[in-house]
């Protein structure tokens, strides 16, 4: 059966855990190519170099009744008082939902930037910009 | 063995020059002496981007076979693709033949492809 996604379908899973508050996300997957093209040829050609891929999201900052605030996990990332280490990275499923089924793009990233604002007249959010490391772990499109 | 034959990336040649020496006398007078009847020196630099770390082994294997830079052999014509004038106007002269002025230089790219510079003199 025909399916159109839109923002309702999509669900932003941070280590396992399915953020409520997510207006939106991105993920871009780059290819790098290395020029062959070689004295003699009329067209350039190309191989294939390294992938690379990255995004960002849109959480609202927010605290339910039990006081769970999605937001903060990732914020922690980057707002601390410590150094940031090689193990802190994010387990990241960025999800479009299908009935029963889950059409995943999974990977293991790094928080390169969180950008929190509180305005007049608005709610508070925190865009996240994130960095994978590695393979993609998982694509379920 | 013979030279790797693989189209370079980009080749820069320099045509070198005939055995003159020049004497230059207080007033400016100079004289010079042709102590030569073939021009030597030239110097071809090839560069080959991006090619499999097969064929960049090529040129370490052709290296060794003429044991660095000690003999001399000749070029492929892959060498010179890409000339639109006469070949051996970038190759050496008569009688002369081509080493390597230095070695080889591998830079790797990412796995299983690399890049090599190859810096050539030709030499009576």
């Amino acid at each position: 059966m025909a399916k159109v996604f839109t923002g309702r379908d999509g669900r932003l899973l941070l280590d396992g855990v399915d953020q409520v508050k997510v207006t939106n996300w991105t993920l871009t997957g780059n290819l790098e190519t290395l020029e062959t093209t070689s004295l003699g040829d009329y067209q350039r050609s190309y191989t294939s170099g390294v992938q690379e891929f990255n995004g960002s999201a849109t959480l609202l900052y927010y605290t339910d009744d039990a006081d769970r605030n999605d937001a903060a996990t990732v914020l922690k990332k980057i707002l601390r008082t410590g150094s940031v280490s090689d193990t802190d990275t994010v387990d990241m499923r960025l999800r479009l939902v299908e009935g029963s089924v889950n059409r995943d793009v999974r990977l293991s990233a790094f928080i390169t930037s969180v950008n929190l604002n509180a305005s007049v007249g608005e709610v508070s959010s925190a865009q996240i910009s994130f960095q994978a490391t590695g393979a993609l772990t998982s694509v379920t499109l | 063995m013979t030279f790797p034959a693989l189209n370079p990336t980009s080749r820069q040649f320099s045509p070198g020059d005939w055995p003159v020496k020049t004497y230059k006398a207080q007033s400016g007078a100079e004289v010079r002496i042709l102590y030569g009847n073939r021009r030597t020196e030239m110097k071809l630099e090839l560069t080959y981007d991006n090619i499999t770390d097969t064929q960049a082994n090529q040129f370490l294997t052709h290296f060794d076979s003429v044991l660095g830079t000690f003999q001399t052999f000749v070029l492929s014509s892959a060498a010179k693709i890409g000339w639109g004038s006469t070949a051996s106007s970038i190759d050496v002269s008569t009688g002369a033949n081509w080493r390597y002025a230095s070695e080889p230089q591998i830079t790797a790219i990412r796995p299983g492809i690399s890049s090599v510079r190859v810096n050539l003199i030709g030499v009576l």
